[in-house]
């Protein structure tokens, strides 16, 4: 066992984990940030989604041990209180929600991709999902909650 | 159909939003029960063998282990998983745990630990010894003679279900072209994102609640409730939130072992499956052979239709009649031929359970009937869109009493007309053109090696049970001190908005604003009785209920108004904004009316009600697709998509068009890349979701939908349903189109084969 710190949503854990466990493991398991979902375990649907230091990655294949000294921020970090940030609100209003499990996952990587570019192209945004699964949407909502955040967040309501 | 509809045919977003894009939405599998255990359960590995023992003694030394659940001390009694109802008479072939396995994934035993680690550790410690048994893979090998039968109560060539209209033999006898083809389609899984989970909690007064993810919680209490023989005054199920459900959560799948757990060791536990045990130990979509005999007249008109279907339904009886009943239904109902016969048989091998999905039995006969009908028009060179109008079902053709407003030819017209299908054609109808060759660089061959098609299909699915046995839903209304309500419903929502539709209904009837109304959902000790959500009908049959609700909750409100104003009911009027108010101007909140009823009458202000489907109706879909493909690569690129509903009236229209292109996706999945492959020994080959191919973001086309909005009676406001219709046309849409490019008369779904082509990408 060791005794880790792990940065998450701006507070310190600190939790007794062996080597091999993931960093989902750490957050559902442990400590209860539930808002990450497992729907495989293997990296290939990104609903376990977590931004570590800006990127989107799959929590599921992170190892807890090697997010020390990292920002992690997850789903539930994302909205500032009760103000959703403006994907989530996009997610909302457009219908990009239906079950919601891919959700979180979805909203982490729209976050780290308006992060890196605040213009992109419907097909940079499909690119952006491509470790992202969803069974409900066909993401067609989704793709337009991202482009319509992203005017929302450049300010250019209008264009 | 009233203009002046204030939310109806509006868009809203589904009522949990907000919850669910923050993280905060608590799924079965985020709960965390005081005390509670984790459970890991030990699958078979065998396709068919008895277990002659169970050695746990290595996992019982590890730390942590709570208990173990096995054949040998738990409930052995028989149940069906896919009960609907008490009375529901259909064959008994599961038990919680299996002495017998009959497929690699058979639940053996079960494990309940302090962690998941532990558990899982434990899961591994177990020895099994099985003594082999023959096995039979396939419907072919099953149904031979000499075949090992899976269960001994029935045989694995179960009962013919038949269906007919007209005289089949007089009919062929009179058709000049006879056709006769047979289609195949592949076992695919749900694939809810959402795990199957379940944690059952039996307290120290004997009561048993489950926490599942269900979308048939009162019939997984009828089946708890026999299997361990406690009264249902003792078991509760609750739906907490869905992520995701297809039919997959329609039987009791994990109820059982969690509840053994549970009571083995008077704590709760959890059972959350992974994504590889959900794959083959949970439900999925029956594979099928469908024979297709089609007689036509010279001009195109059909005359006589015969439909041979043999289902895959696995290794246990399930919902093996419940799908296969279902398709015998719905094969009568897109075209107006007169002689028509349908025997469709379920078929048990030693394969994953099939189960309900999304469609149910649509998909694999719709199929058939519209990948033959373009093979049709090819080898009789009758032009598709003719040979459909020539046939396709017309509201006036109709008893609009028994068949209502079937609107298929409109869905057909309007997407002909959004696809641009006589321009992307035209090269085929003028072929002696001379600007032949451009059209034909332009709108069929894009490459040196790249072929370009279109094809499209119509697809129809039900709206509820009605006919095949009951079909109602109960419902209750409270009017709270504010003016504000509480709705309780048995409905499961999945994501598909069947509450925000439901919500949206009593807002409209009732005057209020969505957000004037909680929710509470499918819960047995708290929610009237609900007959589960399948077969469509949470508009059509739940929403009409809500009509019928709202009326009545309207009726006690101009009551209490009447006696409170003093004004005759008849110059009373409710209005938006919840309040009353009279022809002579007076004005009563509904606040005040419930103050008055405490206050004057001491009665709280709450109705209840039943509402039993009406009619049996049905949706339709047309589907249009333009491909590329890459004949070298084997790979096809979708290039356009139309799709056009039949949906009465639009509800909800962002869930609509939500559902439809979700439906879309999985049903591109179906045509393209989602297959589930056994090896020799019955063992899943794909059994992840890098080697089992969903459709991905960057593999979509762009989609342009559109809706046919005439209006059914008695669906809520004309509405009926999309979710399960939204996919039935796709594959056959897609293949149509492929087998268009190709010039080849596939019988089967392009990446089925024979390896001929693989999807690798898609162009937006
Ligand atoms: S759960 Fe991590 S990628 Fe699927
Ligand atoms: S909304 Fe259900 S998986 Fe995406």
């Amino acid at each position: 066992m060791n005794n880790i710190k792990l940065k998450i949503n701006g507070r310190i854990y600190e939790v007794k984990v062996e080597k091999n466990y993931t960093l989902l493991y750490v957050l559902r398991d442990m400590l209860d940030i539930t808002g990450p979902k497992e729907g495989c375990g293997t990296g290939d649907c990104g609903a376990c989604k977590v931004l570590i230091d800006g990127q989107a990655l799959n929590a599921c294949t992170t190892l807890a041990v090697k997010c020390e000294g990292k920002e992690i921020i997850t789903i539930e970090g994302i909205a500032d209180g009760p103000n959703l940030h403006p994907i989530q609100e996009s997610f909302v209003e457009k219908g990009a929600v239906q079950c919601g499990f891919c959700t979180p996952g979805m909203v982490i990587s729209a976050k780290a991709l308006l992060d890196q570019n605040p213009k992109p192209t419907r097909d940079e945004i499909k690119k952006a999902l491509n470790n992202n699964l969803c069974r409900c949407t066909g993401y067609v909502k989704i793709v337009d909650a991202i482009e319509d955040a992203a005017q929302k967040m450049r300010g250019d309501n209008h264009e | 159909m009233s203009k002046d509809l204030r939310i109806i045919g509006g868009s809203q977003p589904i009522f949990d939003a907000y919850n669910k894009v923050t993280g905060k939405t608590c799924y079965t599998g985020d709960m965390k029960l005081k005390n509670m255990l984790y459970g890991k359960l030990v699958l078979s590995t065998k396709a068919h063998a008895r277990v002659v023992s169970i050695d746990s003694s290595e996992a019982e030394k590890l730390e942590g282990v709570v208990a173990i659940a096995t054949p040998f001390n738990t409930s052995n009694k028989k149940y069906n998983s896919a009960l609907r109802f008490a009375d529901h008479d259909i064959p008994q072939t599961e038990t919680v745990f299996s002495e017998i396995v009959r497929f690699v994934g058979d639940r053996v035993c079960a494990v309940a630990a302090i962690d998941q680690k532990v558990a899982d550790k434990a899961a591994k410690l177990i020895r099994v010894e099985y003594e082999e048994l023959p096995a039979v893979l396939s419907v072919e090998e099953a149904i031979e003679e000499e075949a090992v039968q899976l269960h001994d109560n029935v045989n694995n060539r179960l009962n013919d279900i038949k269906n007919q209209v007209g005289d089949v033999e007089k009919g062929f006898a009179e058709a000049d072209h006879i056709f006769e083809d047979e289609y195949r389609t592949p076992i695919v899984s749900p694939m809810a994102l959402e795990n199957h989970v379940s944690i059952a909690d039996y307290d120290e007064q004997g009561k048993l609640t489950i926490y599942s993810s269900t979308q048939n919680a009162f019939a997984v209490r009828n089946i708890i409730s026999a299997v361990f023989n406690l009264p249902q005054s003792k078991v509760r199920i609750v739906k907490p939130t869905l992520g995701g459900a297809f039919g997959s959560k329609i039987p009791a799948v994990l109820e059982g072992p969690a509840a053994a757990l549970s009571m083995m060791t008077h704590r709760p536990v959890k059972i959350d499956l992974t994504r590889k045990e959900n794959l083959i130990a949970s439900r999925t979509r029956h594979g099928s052979i469908v024979r297709l005999k089609t007689g036509v007249m010279k001009d195109g008109t059909i005359v006589a239709q015969q439909y041979n279907v043999l289902t895959n339904t696995g290794a246990y009886v399930g919902s093996a009649y419940n799908v296969i009943g279902a398709m015998s239904h719905k094969v009568f109902k897109t075209y107006k031929i007169p002689n028509m016969l349908y025997v469709g048989t379920p078929v048990l091998t030693n394969l994953p359970i099939a189960g309900a999905m999304r469609g149910y039995g649509s998909p694999q006969a719709i199929f058939a009937q519209q990948r033959q009908l373009h093979a049709i028009s090819v080898r009789l060179e009758i032009d598709i869109v003719t040979l459909q109008r020539k046939n396709l079902i017309r509201p006036e053709d109709v008893d609009l009493e028994k068949v209502g407003n079937p609107r298929p030819l409109d869905c057909m017209e309007r997407g002909l007309e959004l696809f641009d299908w006589s321009v992307k054609n035209k090269w085929k109808l003028n072929k002696k053109e001379e600007n032949n060759s451009n059209l034909r660089q332009e709108h069929r061959d894009s490459g040196r090696n790249n072929k370009r098609g279109i094809g499209f299909a119509i697809g129809c699915h039900g709206n509820g049970v009605y006919g095949a046995h009951r079909d109602f839903v109960g419902l209750r209304l409270k009017l709270n001190d504010d003016g504000t309500m509480v709705f309780e419903s048995g409905t499961h929502d999945m994501g598909n908005s069947l509450i925000t539709s439901q919500m949206m209904i009593l807002a409209e009837e009732l005057g209020l604003e969505v957000e004037d109304i909680a929710v509470v959902e499918s819960d047995t000790d708290l929610t009237p009785w609900n007959l589960g959500d399948y077969s469509s009908r949470g508009v059509f049959v739940t929403g009409a209920a809500c009509i019928k609700l709202a009326g009545i909750m309207r009726e006690k409100l101009l009551l209490l108004a009447s006696a409170m104003l003093e004004e005759a009911e008849e110059n009373l009027q409710l209005q938006e904004g919840k309040k009353i108010i009279s022809a002579s101007g007076k004005e009563v909140s509904f606040a005040d009316l419930l103050l008055y009823s405490h206050r004057e009458l001491q009665e709280d202000v709450m109705v209840s009600t039943s509402y039993g489907s009406q009619a049996g109706r049905t949706s339709f879909g047309a589907h249009f697709a333009q491909v590329e493909v890459d004949e070298e690569q084997g790979t096809v690129r979708l290039l356009d998509y139309v799709a056009v509903h039949d949906v009465g009236q639009a509800i909800n229209r962002l869930s609509l068009e939500g559902q439809l292109e979700g439906g879309i996706q999985m049903g591109l999945g179906y045509a393209l890349s989602e297959k589930m492959e056994f090896d020799e020994q019955g063992r899943l080959k794909n059994s992840n979701l890098k080697k089992y191919k969903m459709f991905k973001a960057s593999m979509m086309p762009d989609i342009k939908l559109d809706f046919i909005e005439e209006g059914e009676v008695p669906g809520p406001f004309g509405g009926k349903s999309i979710g399960e219709c939204a996919t039935v046309p796709v594959a056959p849409a897609i293949v149509n189109a492929v087998a268009d490019a190709l010039g080849f008369d596939f019988h089967c779904m392009p990446h089925d084969a024979e390896g001929l082509l693989e999807i690798v990408g898609c162009e937006s």
